[in-house]
């Protein structure tokens, strides 16, 4: 019975600004962190134009996101599904090591060393995948056997240590506009191609996700499995299609990290799953599945990116990143509760007060 | 004998509802008293004041002879357990741990495992019980279980027990098993309060029996010299001009044919549904109507038997598959396997859809302008097809699932309790579109536990018990008492 009357306020589909439009919450609070971090600049520079919002350090913010950007895109898709992956740090450095091993000791060549690593990516991610669809134990804890399980291969693979190459993978991190000068700082303007290969990336998973059938797949099993299965859904297969799209994402990752350190370590992916998980989450993605987009990735990517860079800036010992991280994430995540209750109990104000008769308010 | 519970003259109504309308009731000690009715008769509301979790509007309940004022709490305080139909137990803990849940014998804070055991194993062989008190309850067969939540009763000493459907779904030796210990309990001096569907059972351990009808008390029996036929007699006996009075429409051939299907708890059902006709599926709860759908729509394994639809066998049934045989399957439970709450209606609306079509684009515009199209068809109370299906009332939901099934241009609608939940209005919307559906020359089946449901939609009514078809009903004898005669009635009727 008390379902009903609550239905019946609910019916007049009042939804707030920020459910309407579900990325305005974290777009509004990384804007406002932007504008404190380049006022905090000029106040303490008297007036120069903030050094955060300089074009080159602008592109190395992109430079930084970009690897972890990649892996946070097929995070969402595995998440939407209602699925995580807590393999994908270890898993990188083991592709970071696999390749390592094929350009410098192998002799694979350089291609042949780049589709090892992503072949052992999406193989690995594969077999979990399969498992995860077909076994009703947690992709929570299937994706954490993994990353044990990747990291010990990976430490077999290179005897625990490094890997080093000399600058084969160079052309990953070619300079595209070689020359441009930033006129702020007077320093030189990198982009390399990865970063475009980012952008693409996220391009093609946000039409994937919204455009196509296999797409609203996706949501539909995140957002219900058993009413996916029956509206003709293959479950199984969309639940072990993301992985497989996860794993081949973060195979050219970890290459393209690869080619910015030069070194296939076990370190390289530490934490990636991590700051991933933290950059889809403050997208607006839940953890529950069904609900996320790219768009909203795309902001925690770069949200999470610019905090480190923003200390940096201020000139705060890298601790405080630490600290400042970890409270973004809690201000972003619970901020849309936070607004949505606000909005819902305006709404119902408002309700209370609107039905003034119309005879009423034409007598006056 | 000693009076423990009496209810004097309660009322409870709910928003337009009159749940419970002037009930006296009492209960002795060492007493079985069943109360009996249909579904919607008033017994879960009359538990629920007993157990304190309902408040009556009028009238006033007595506590050997004292008045009181039941809370949850205080109900259990007084001695009233009550134990539903769905197990709440801890499924992870033993069987001793359940029992002693918040109610832990323990000294200066330590508990007291070997007195709390001395006194599970006590109860436990006094209802001759065979379960150890380490066992994990998640590990005992449900009829295990509830004999667990009958002998925490004993453990301390209740007074009153009140068991609601303590045996659907329950194998017969099982029954019998959990009737010998509810006798066992009455001879220890407790109270018991039996609701059950099944009558033989009613039979079987009641001393006496109550029947109510429409939230009304219509008669009151002690067991001897009372007739199974007296009692349905009883528990029917609405007016049937007060149902919904329904368009019939020609029947045509048949579009789908089940021949001895057996499977998830299925034994033998054989029937041939035709065009433009409800073929109704009656029957309690638990007797294996909704799991026939599953077999029917094939998201549960068939074991054995054919299926034919448009005269062509079906073999590896799965929802994707129905689906494609223009099969639509709108199911009991709305939220759970109905519904994508989290998503538009637009989304909702096109999900069953895309089995269809073999585009790998997907056209949000084009679903938003269906979408829409469905809100103004159905009437759906939304502003357009943007909102989620999470923000609608019930009765606008289940025409969001609907709209999801129209839009696959289904040619066989699968019912299983179309208007559970929904406000009156809206379920004469539903019964019209129904109606619409026939007219197209759609063939319906319709699973409904609403008794002037299932006899003023129903072309014919299939009956169901413990998993098979006991009876097929032909419109003109369709009517209360057939079908629960047949429903929980003997078999040979």
């Amino acid at each position: 019975m008390s379902e009903r009357t609550s239905a019946d306020t609910r019916d007049g589909n009042d939804l707030s600004l920020f459910k309407r439009h579900e990325n305005l919450t974290v777009t509004a609070i990384f804007v406002s962190f932007v504008i404190i971090i380049a006022v905090v600049q000029l106040l303490i520079t008297g007036g120069k134009y903030p050094t955060f919002l300089s074009p080159v350090n602008l592109l190395n913010i992109l430079q930084q996101v970009s690897v972890p950007g990649i892996v946070a895109v097929g995070m969402t898709m595995v998440m939407i599904s209602g699925g995580i992956d807590l393999s994908v740090g270890m898993l990188a450095s083991l592709v970071s090591i696999v390749t390592a091993l094929g350009v410098s000791k192998w002799h694979f060549g350089v291609v042949g060393s780049i589709l090892a690593g992503v072949l052992t990516a999406v193989v690995l991610e594969t077999v979990m995948g399969f498992i995860i669809s077909r076994v009703k134990v947690e992709p929570f804890i299937i994706t954490l056997g993994g990353m044990i399980t990747f990291e010990g291969i990976a430490l077999l693979l290179c005897n625990s240590r490094e890997v080093i190459m000399s600058g084969e993978l160079n052309f990953i991190k070619a300079n595209l506009i070689a020359g441009s000068k930033d006129p702020v700082t007077g320093l030189n303007l990198v982009i390399p191609p990865y970063v475009l290969a980012f952008f693409f990336i996220a391009f093609l998973a946000g039409m994937l996700l919204k455009y196509t059938k296999y797409g609203r797949r996706i949501y539909a099993v995140g957002n219900n499995p058993n009413a996916a299965f029956l509206a003709g859904i293959d479950v199984k297969a969309m639940r072990l299609s993301v992985y497989v799209i996860m794993g081949l994402l973060v195979g050219l990752a970890a290459v393209m990290l690869l080619s910015r350190i030069n070194v296939g370590i076990i370190t390289l992916g530490q934490g990636l799953e991590i700051d991933t998980i933290a950059m889809v989450v403050i997208g607006g993605t839940a953890l529950r599945g069904g609900k996320g987009n790219i768009v909203g990735t795309l902001i925690g990517v770069f949200f999470l990116g610019s905090i480190g860079n923003a200390m940096n800036m201020l000139r705060l010992p890298s601790e405080v990143q630490f600290v400042a991280k970890g409270i973004v994430i809690v201000i972003a995540v619970s901020a849309g509760h936070v607004s949505s209750a606000v909005s819902e109990f305006m709404s119902r104000r408002r309700k209370v007060m609107v039905p003034v008769p119309a005879a009423a308010v034409k007598q006056e | 004998m000693k009076e423990i519970l009496r209810l004097d003259h309660v009322s409870k109504s709910f928003v337009g509802v009159k749940a419970m309308q002037g009930i006296s009731f009492d209960l002795c000690a060492g007493e079985i008293h069943c109360l009996c009715g249909e579904n919607g008769a008033g017994k879960s509301t009359l538990i629920k004041v007993l157990s304190g979790a309902h408040q009556p509007d009028e009238g006033s309940i007595y506590f050997e002879g004292q008045k009181v004022t039941l809370t949850p709490h205080q109900a259990l305080a007084l001695g009233i357990q009550t134990i539903y139909q769905e197990h709440i137990v801890f499924d992870s803990l033993s069987v001793m741990e359940n029992i002693f849940m918040g109610l832990e014998v323990g000294r200066r804070g330590l508990l007291d495992r070997r007195e709390m055991r001395r006194q599970t194993v006590e109860v436990l062989q006094y209802l001759k019980a065979d379960i150890s008190p380490e066992t994990i309850m998640g590990r005992l067969s449900s009829g295990q279980q509830k004999t667990v939540e009958i002998a925490k009763g004993l453990v301390f000493k209740r007074k009153a027990i009140i068991l609601d459907e303590p045996t659907a779904s329950y194998s017969a030796a099982e029954i019998d098993n959990l009737l010998d210990i509810i006798k066992t309990v009455r001879a220890s001096g407790i109270g018991i309060i039996y609701i059950s569907h099944h009558l033989d059972e009613v039979f079987r351990i009641a001393d006496r029996v109550t029947v109510l009808r429409d939230g009304r008390k219509v008669s009151h029996y002690q067991i001897q010299g009372l007739t199974k036929t007296q009692l349905i007699k009883d528990m029917v006996g609405r007016d049937p001009s007060t149902f919904y009075q329904r368009e019939t429409v020609p029947i045509g051939e048949a579009v789908l044919e089940a021949r001895h299907l057996t499977g998830n708890g299925v034994r033998d059902v054989s029937f041939v549904l035709r065009r433009g006709e409800v073929l109704g599926f009656a029957g309690m709860t638990g007797s294996g109507r909704s799991e026939l759908m599953e077999l029917l729509f094939g998201s549960a394994r068939l074991d054995a038997g054919e299926l034919f639809i448009g005269g062509r066998r079906v073999r590896h049934a799965s929802p994707r598959q129905s689906i494609r045989n223009r099969m639509c399957f709108i199911t009991e439970d709305r939220q759970t396997t109905g519904l994508f709450l989290e998503q538009t209606i637009a989304q909702n609306v096109m999900v069953a859809n895309m089995v269809n079509t073999r585009d790998f684009f997907a056209n949000p515009a084009d679903d938003l302008r269906t979408g829409d199209g469905f809100i103004q068809k159905l009437s759906i109370k939304a502003r357009d097809a943007r909102i989620w299906a999470m923000t609608l009332s019930g009765g606008n939901q289940q025409k969001v699932v609907l709209a999801k099934w129209f839009n696959t241009a289904g040619d066989i609608y699968i019912f299983d309790e179309p208007t559970r939940g929904i406000d009156v209005a809206s379920k004469q919307e539903i019964y019209q579109l129904m109606v619409g559906l026939l007219k197209e020359g759609k063939a319906i089946i319709m699973v409904s536990s609403d008794m002037p449901e299932v006899i003023s939609m129903s072309d014919r009514v299939a009956v169901m018990k413990d998993g098979e078809m006991v009876g097929l009903i032909d419109r003109g004898a369709i009517t209360e008492e057939s079908i629960l005669t047949l429903s929980i009635g003997d078999k040979a009727v």
